[in-house]
């Protein structure tokens, strides 16, 4: 606990103390010192001072993703969600928000994901009070008419269309539809086409999942680079300190487990690479258990740049263009993946043979220790090079925080990446790449010439 | 074209609210069309008159192997960056995509010492990044390292451009890459890209900078391993080379490396004579495939470039117009947000090419002669041609009237800081010092600053004035009922727009505007190119 000065005024305003307060050393696994305050509503607000003269990076997470859309027809709306939070409020109308951020000049979008929706400014330091101010008037009065809502839906139906064109996006579908019979991780996050159609339809239900979602006990402030943090917190409190709601309880359906191998295939109309997927139904990222770190490590060993997957299929007999994993943090049981872009459709049985073999070899208890050690540095060095504008900072804090749903997230994951031992990999593979709990993906283009 | 990355802390890909951008191409050009005609209300610029070529005026001749250092001791990465002033404008006729190719198969193909193999196991334990960018005149090589293997780094980084390996078997694995990159990744998985490299390809066509960076399909196919090994001894030599070097770089690490980069070849292949490009518009190309929605492109070349006293009045006009990947734009506001068009529209005063994991364009990216550009993201096909006419609507406006005051002072505001988000990363901050060697432009974004604080709406307008020209604009849409979007332009019949949702009387009233406003095309310089042919030859 730190005690902290407040200005008789902010108390006169009647805006809560802060009832949380901690600080956090740097250390080998996050090399820079952090501050977290919890206010009395919920609100977990984390700072990180950083060399960055003059810029800070301001990120607002919320714990809501496409995991969320538990009613049938309503796919996508955290994604569509985040489009509407820039529609305005009473007191800043449509428009006037950028105004402020062009004023200043921030960098500012946002994203979703299965988990999480985050929004991001990052720009001059000068404009961060302003930007508290802004963001916490958007965060407790969003308002937007039924129109707005309308016309933002086609530019939602524009960014699938976009993605269309890839057959990443149809093979994630795919594989989420198989895989999962009864989470809502059997959808993606841009949702299914015809619910993305129908958006139009659904301003009542827009407005249930923001009280449902945009609530400060479901949402981190993360703020890293040259800022005075007594100005931060006082802005803070004065604008944030009087969000009052609670988030709701939905209940996302449990998987259940996978009992035999399921298979989908896609017959893509264009060109483009054969593809081969297997996906393991693997356990969620939760911080008392190294689940996500070994499968972090597990991925690497796999198929990474220096797996003998790699050397193999990649290198040397060259059946395929690329391999890797598609494995991400998820709150929930999500999939642990191998994928191959094959060079050709020849390459298929080969990729597949070596894949099992792979696994094989692990299952029987045979790892190379050396190489996990590789991996360990790899993830060591990698995050300190990843660490190197105040808004990387920011987006690694926000991204580990927003999953694990702990301000510390990314010190305690990296931490526990270092502590995975040879053995975690052979007991991880025995209890999850399994054949029964494995789905294939396999994607299959238009033969040459079948094109249009 | 692709680097080694770090691993394991990576962020995965998301969904964004704000795309993605990506490199050139060409077709066999088509026959060269008549002027197109004047558009009823396009008005010709004020004199002077606007140049029927874009010439050649070289870019500036650093010297030899000339060293950039920003030594920042408290940094523990260091930075290296060797920067090559040649690209694709070095392939020969008939190689297209050498250029790339030796670039990729030094950084990825292993040394003399080390396999390829040995090379990704060397380097991943330091989660060290080496890697080669490629574009129509400028090759990067990247390297980024933790200082505890610094020593070990530097050997490798400069044995894959001293000492490669040269292998056969990572020659063939390499250009099968590729090969589909070209076949698969620009023809048939990404529009927007397909869009731009056609763009490209139709403005530039004849010109070395025509063809697709990564190569045409036959360039690549006739490739030998010994053409390659040349061609890299004949390009990327110390005539060429600029060294940029940030971080913890101390003077014994600067006099290694230029000791070490000394045994390049000093010289190689004369510098590849640039033709002037015909400034002609009202052309276009439409790419066809199987797609759910219309990408579009649209430019033209121009002699503007960095260093032009008109360069900064209007590279500002043009963010007022549309930032790239920014929602304060006038496009953005327009197309998208009030109409619902797409998920974007933005606007380019030079050649732009977004630097992955940014919204900023890449460094290094330079150009003898530019080009002007606008992007509309994939629309649905009924409204391609709408969404078209608007972005031409919007340019003719800002040409007609300029910035209204009050956008005037925040679209500045919003430069004078955005711009220094483009400099906070060490391989940045070099991209920029070495860029403003070639363009004579020291100081380049403190200079832009400068000048945007000296900018009046009057001298942004004549600028403007000077610069923008509506009726030169090229087009290229990638879509699927080409020939109905090609009857659509040749009928010239007004393009009509239907809502879901309640729309104003004014917006309604503007519409109509747009949807009658001429564009500047002509009816007889059409082409319709199948996307699976696009960049064969």
């Amino acid at each position: 606990m730190r005690h902290r000065f407040i200005p008789l005024l902010l108390l006169l305003l009647g805006v809560a103390l802060p009832v949380a307060a901690a600080e956090q050393a740097a250390s080998p696994f996050f090399p820079y010192p952090m501050k977290v305050d919890r206010l009395p509503n919920g609100l977990t607000v984390i700072r990180v001072p950083f060399n960055s003269p003059g810029l800070v990076a301001y990120q607002t997470v919320v714990r809501v993703g496409s995991r969320n859309e538990v009613e049938p027809g309503r796919t996508g709306f955290a994604h569509f969600f985040e489009h509407m939070m820039f529609k305005g409020t009473k007191n800043h109308p449509e428009g006037e928000r950028e105004k402020v951020i062009a004023t200043y000049g921030f960098d500012d979008n946002a994203f979703t994901t299965d988990d999480i929706t985050v929004y991001y400014s990052y720009g001059p330091t000068a404009g961060l009070l302003k930007l508290v101010e802004i963001e916490a008037d958007r965060f407790r009065h969003l308002e937007y008419s039924e129109p707005a809502f309308q016309t933002e839906a086609l530019a939602v139906l524009g960014e699938y269309h976009k993605n269309a064109a890839q057959p990443g996006l149809k093979m994630e579908e795919e594989l989420a539809r198989t895989a999962f019979t009864q989470h809502t991780y059997g959808h993606t996050t841009l949702g299914y086409y015809d619910d993305i159609k129908a958006m139009p339809q659904a301003y009542a239900y827009s407005r249930t999942f923001f009280e449902r979602w945009y609530t400060p006990d479901n949402v981190l402030l993360v703020i890293v680079g040259d800022f005075d943090d007594d100005a931060l917190m006082k802005a803070v409190n004065e604008h944030y300190g009087p969000w009052a709601s609670k988030s709701a309880t939905v209940t996302v359906p449990a998987e259940p487990s996978q009992t035999k191998e399921r298979s989908v295939h896609i017959d893509w109309p264009q060109s483009t690479q054969p593809r081969l997927v297997y996906a393991w139904h693997s356990p969620a990222a939760k911080l008392d258990t190294a689940n996500a770190a070994i499968q972090a490590v597990l991925a690497d060993y796999l198929v990474g740049p220096t797996s003998p997957l790699y050397k193999e299929l990649v290198l040397d007999k060259q059946v395929a263009q690329e391999i890797g994993s598609d494995f991400s943090l998820h709150r929930d049981p999500h999939l642990f993946s191998l994928v191959a872009v094959l060079q050709d459709e020849a390459g298929r049985a080969p990729a597949r043979t070596a894949f099992n073999a792979a696994v094989k070899e692990l299952v029987t208890g045979k790892v190379d220790a050396a190489r996990v050690e590789a991996i360990k540095s790899n993830t060591r060095y990698g995050l300190l090079m990843q660490l190197e504008t105040a808004k990387s900072v920011a987006s690694q804090l926000a991204w580990y925080a927003g999953i694990y749903g702990s301000p510390d997230a990314l010190a305690r994951h990296s931490q526990k990446v270092s502590e995975v031992k040879p053995s975690d990999l052979v007991a991880f593979a025995r209890r999850y790449l399994t054949a029964a709990n494995r789905t294939v993906l396999s994607l299959t283009p238009a033969p040459a010439g079948g094109q249009k | 074209m692709r680097s080694l990355r770090s691993s394991s802390l990576a962020l995965l890909a998301v969904l964004s609210l704000g795309g993605c951008a990506t490199t050139s191409r060409t077709e066999a050009p088509p026959p060269a069309p008549p002027p197109p005609p004047a558009p009823a209300q396009v008005q010709a610029p004020e004199p002077p008159a606007p140049p029927t070529t874009v010439p050649a005026v070289p870019l500036q001749k650093p010297a030899p192997a000339r060293l950039i250092v920003q030594a920042n001791p408290a940094n523990p990465i260091v930075s290296f960056r060797l920067v090559f002033h040649s690209g694709s404008v070095d392939d020969p006729r008939g190689k297209e995509g050498i250029t790339s190719l030796a670039a990729t198969l030094l950084s990825e193909g292993g040394t003399q010492k080390l396999s390829s193999a040995q090379l990704l196991q060397t380097l991943f334990p330091m989660a060290a990044e080496l890697g080669s960018f490629t574009d129509k005149e400028f090759t990067v090589f990247e390297g980024r390292v933790h200082k505890d293997f610094l020593s070990p780094f530097l050997e490798l980084f400069t044995d894959v451009l001293l000492h490669p390996r040269w292998s056969p078997q990572e020659f063939e694995r390499l250009r099968a890459r590729a090969l589909s990159d070209v076949r698969n990744g620009l023809r048939s998985e990404d529009d927007e890209t397909l869009g731009k490299v056609a763009l490209d390809a139709l403005v530039f066509q004849g010109h070395p900078y025509a063809h697709f960076v990564g190569g045409t399909e036959k360039g690549l196919e006739s490739l030998t391993l010994e053409d390659v090994k040349a061609h890299a001894a004949r390009v990327f030599t110390q005539d060429r080379l600029v060294i940029g070097l940030a971080g913890a770089v101390d003077e014994a690490l600067q006099r290694d490396v230029v000791s070490r980069l000394s045994a390049l070849p000093a010289t190689g292949a004369p510098r590849v004579e640039l033709p002037p490009v015909p400034t002609q518009g009202g052309r276009a190309v439409v790419v066809q495939k199987p797609t759910l929605s219309t990408a579009v492109s649209l430019g033209y070349a121009t002699p503007l470039r960095r260093g032009d006293p008109d360069f900064f009045p209007v590279a500002f006009a043009l963010s007022y117009l549309g930032e790239h990947r920014q929602l304060a734009g006038v496009l953005f506001n327009e197309l998208r947000e009030k109409r619902g068009l797409n998920y974007g529209d933005y606007a380019y005063a030079e050649h732009f090419i977004q630097q992955p994991g940014t919204t900023y364009n890449r460094t290094n990216v330079a150009r003898t002669q530019q080009d002007i550009s606008l992007w509309i993201r994939p629309v649905v096909p009924a409204n391609g041609l709408f969404a078209t006419r608007g972005a031409v609507y919007f340019l003719d406006r800002l040409v007609k009237q300029g910035i209204p005051a009050e956008q005037f002072e925040l679209s500045r505001n919003f430069l004078l800081g955005y711009t220094r988000l483009w400099e906070q990363t060490d391989q940045r901050r070099l991209g920029y010092a070495i860029d403003a060697l070639f363009y004579g432009t020291p100081d380049y974004l403190e200079q832009y600053r400068a000048a945007l604080a000296k900018m009046t709406p009057e001298s942004v307008h004549a600028a403007v004035k000077r610069q923008l020209r509506p009726e030169a604009l090229n087009f290229a849409f990638v879509t699927q009922d080409a020939e109905g979007l090609v009857k659509q332009i040749q009928d010239s019949a007004p393009s009509t727009i239907t809502y879901a949702s309640p729309k104003s009387p004014a917006l309604l009233e503007e519409d109509k505007t747009i949807g009658a406003k001429p564009l500047p095309l002509h009816p007889d310089a059409l082409q319709v190119v199948p996307a699976r042919v696009f960049m064969e030859k």
